[in-house]
């Protein structure tokens, strides 16, 4: 099967400071990819750059995402191919109300689409059902985008934005993290709701919490911008054991 | 944003856009149509429970000068909406006076709507006096215009009397718009709030200088004071000079001033949702003007007006829906 994405020797630096220090990764549909790592190995940078983030700058290496020059695509572009980011730290937007904001992005996408805007009822309807996905109280459409939230709520409304766009690539970083078992639970459920043979999910975290609910066909370990190790899920239970001494020497 | 390029299509000035439960009048290069000025003085007229309309349009190049006032009897209500426009690309100046009387008890919903071409010079005062209990909520929408100034003097001179003053002003290109605010407390236990914003594009200068004074026996006054200026390009200038002036030791008053730019990382998470950078960029700046265009409580006028920002900041005509190009 064709390759959905496909990372060479990526480098990547904010500001003067390199981060990535060349990445290999391929992602095939289907997969489910756990990426571990302490803070500061380069996680997150690696997300921000595969959504677009203009922060980040690529200095060498290339990414392909289904055959085409992903780093030439702006973030819209990206999110119209099918990549999602689930965001570390949600952004909050006042005075932009969630389901104003959603309903933005479903139509842009169905515009890219050749497709016409949802009606108000079509679209409510659609809501309803995602939302159910991450039990999120329909209460929470007509605030602004993620204000007042709390760290649980934000994270399930990422979940329900990934929910309505339906991703062919998601990137969940650190989604676990600031979660209580609960809130836990209903995000990952959400997540393998999703799951598909043609889509695929790499799973940012630290811990192995997460990967007891959401489980991986592959585990990274990320130190200083490289992979170091790559194995089956067995080795998230590893890291845990362990720690990531034993990979970084 | 686009520049302002209405021309009517007749010489017969009538809004064609219904407004529920509204009377309009026309006042064409300060002349009252079909109602009288007194002393020189265009008094407002009252029409029991109605939404009192008044279209001011400016047809001919002569500068004109006029007054206007409105009178809200003890124990009335009323709402008003002020209309500007002018009909043509010719320069042309207006010098506007306007007095607001409130008596005891009294209530006016004030709706001031400024939507003229690029070259015109419009100054308008508003002088408001309030007796006691009265409460002013007034609305300062400025669309389009060359050289825009308000004034607002607002006089609480009596117990219990309220003010809401907002504004929301957008101007691009090389437009100009200053807005100046006297809130004088001259009485206690008065509440003021202001919010005035603004949205700044091309080479646009923009002012907003407001004093809040609380004379010495003004005690249990509550007042507040915000102007917030967005900049959505790097040649607009906004200038933005906040005052408290207390003399009373009994008060709560706050004010607070910012310019600023569109926020990145909000920018980066719509369009990461696949959201255009374009239409990302407008969504900001619609939240950013709603915090004004919530505080009109007419909910029609506020859905038209909201349109009509809208329709501003996409660079289309600013036309209501189903204008017929016929008065303004």
């Amino acid at each position: 099967m064709e390759n959905l994405l496909e990372i060479k020797n990526l480098h990547a630096r904010i500001g003067d400071k390199e981060i990535l220090k060349g990445i290999n990764l391929t992602i095939k549909p289907g997969e489910v990819h756990a990426i571990m790592g302490r803070n500061g190995s380069g996680k997150s940078t690696l997300s921000a750059v595969l959504a677009g983030n203009q922060n980040y700058t690529v200095t060498e290496g290339s990414i392909t995402y289904l055959g085409k020059d992903l780093l030439k695509m702006s973030p819209e572009e990206r999110s119209w191919a099918g990549i999602f980011l689930g965001f570390q730290y949600p952004v909050e937007i006042p005075g932009v109300t969630n389901v104003n904001f959603m309903k933005t992005a479903v139509n842009e996408h169905r515009k890219q689409n050749n497709l016409p805007p949802l009606s108000a009822a079509e679209y409510l309807k659609m809501m309803r059902e995602k939302m159910a996905y991450v039990e999120m109280d329909p209460s929470f459409s007509s605030r602004g985008v993620n204000v007042g939230f709390s760290g649980g709520e934000k994270k399930r409304n990422e979940i329900f934005q990934m929910a309505m766009l339906s991703p062919r690539l998601a990137i969940l970083d650190e989604t676990d993290s600031g979660l209580d078992v609960d809130a836990l639970r209903i995000v990952a459920n959400g997540v393998n709701r999703l799951k598909r043979e043609d889509n695929a999910f790499v799973v940012i975290t630290h811990y192995q919490r997460l990967l007891d609910y959401i489980v991986p066909d592959i585990v990274h370990v990320l130190y200083k911008g490289k992979i170091v190790k790559t194995a089956g899920k067995e080795l998230a239970a590893e890291v845990e054991k362990h720690g990531y001494e034993e990979f970084e020497k | 944003m686009a520049e302002f390029k209405y021309i009517p299509q007749s010489e017969i000035f009538n809004c064609s856009v219904e407004l529920s439960g509204a009377k309009k009048f026309y006042v064409l290069d300060g002349k009252p149509m079909g109602f009288s000025a007194k002393d020189g003085v265009i008094e407002i007229p009252s029409e029991g429970d109605l939404l009192t309309q008044v279209i001011f349009v400016r047809t001919t190049p002569h500068p004109s000068s006029y007054k206007v006032r409105i009178h809200c009897p003890a124990g009335s209500s009323r709402a008003v909406i002020l209309c500007a426009h002018t009909t043509g690309t010719e320069r042309y100046v207006t010098e506007e006076s306007v007095a607001i009387a409130m008596e005891e008890n009294s209530n006016l919903s004030l709706i001031v709507m400024q939507n003229e071409n690029g070259a015109s010079s419009h100054h308008s005062t508003f002088d408001i006096s309030q007796k006691s209990s009265s409460t002013v909520l007034m609305n300062i929408i400025t669309l389009h215009g060359g050289n825009i100034a308000n004034k607002v003097n607002c006089n609480l001179n009596e117990k219990r009397a309220e003010a809401q003053l907002s504004g929301l002003y957008l101007a691009g290109g090389e437009q100009i718009i200053d807005t100046t605010v006297n809130l004088r407390h001259n009485s206690g236990e008065c509440t003021s709030n202001q919010l005035f914003k603004g949205i700044l594009g091309g080479n646009a200068r923009t002012s907003f200088k407001g004093e809040v004074y609380v004379a010495k026996d003004s005690q249990k006054t509550e007042a507040y004071q915000a102007n917030n200026n967005l900049l959505i390009s790097d040649t607009a200038r906004a200038i933005s000079d906040p005052h408290l002036v207390i003399y009373a030791d009994d008060v709560k008053c706050s004010h607070g001033s910012t310019v600023g730019s569109l926020a990145d990382e909000e920018l980066f998470y719509m369009r990461s949702r696949g959201i255009s950078e374009s239409e990302a960029k407008l969504l900001q700046q619609q939240a950013f003007a709603g915090a004004v265009l919530e505080k009109i409580s007419n909910t029609e006028i506020r859905e038209r007006l909201s349109r009509l920002v809208e329709r501003r900041l996409r660079g289309e005509d600013t036309l209501c829906a189903g204008c017929a190009k016929r008065c303004c």
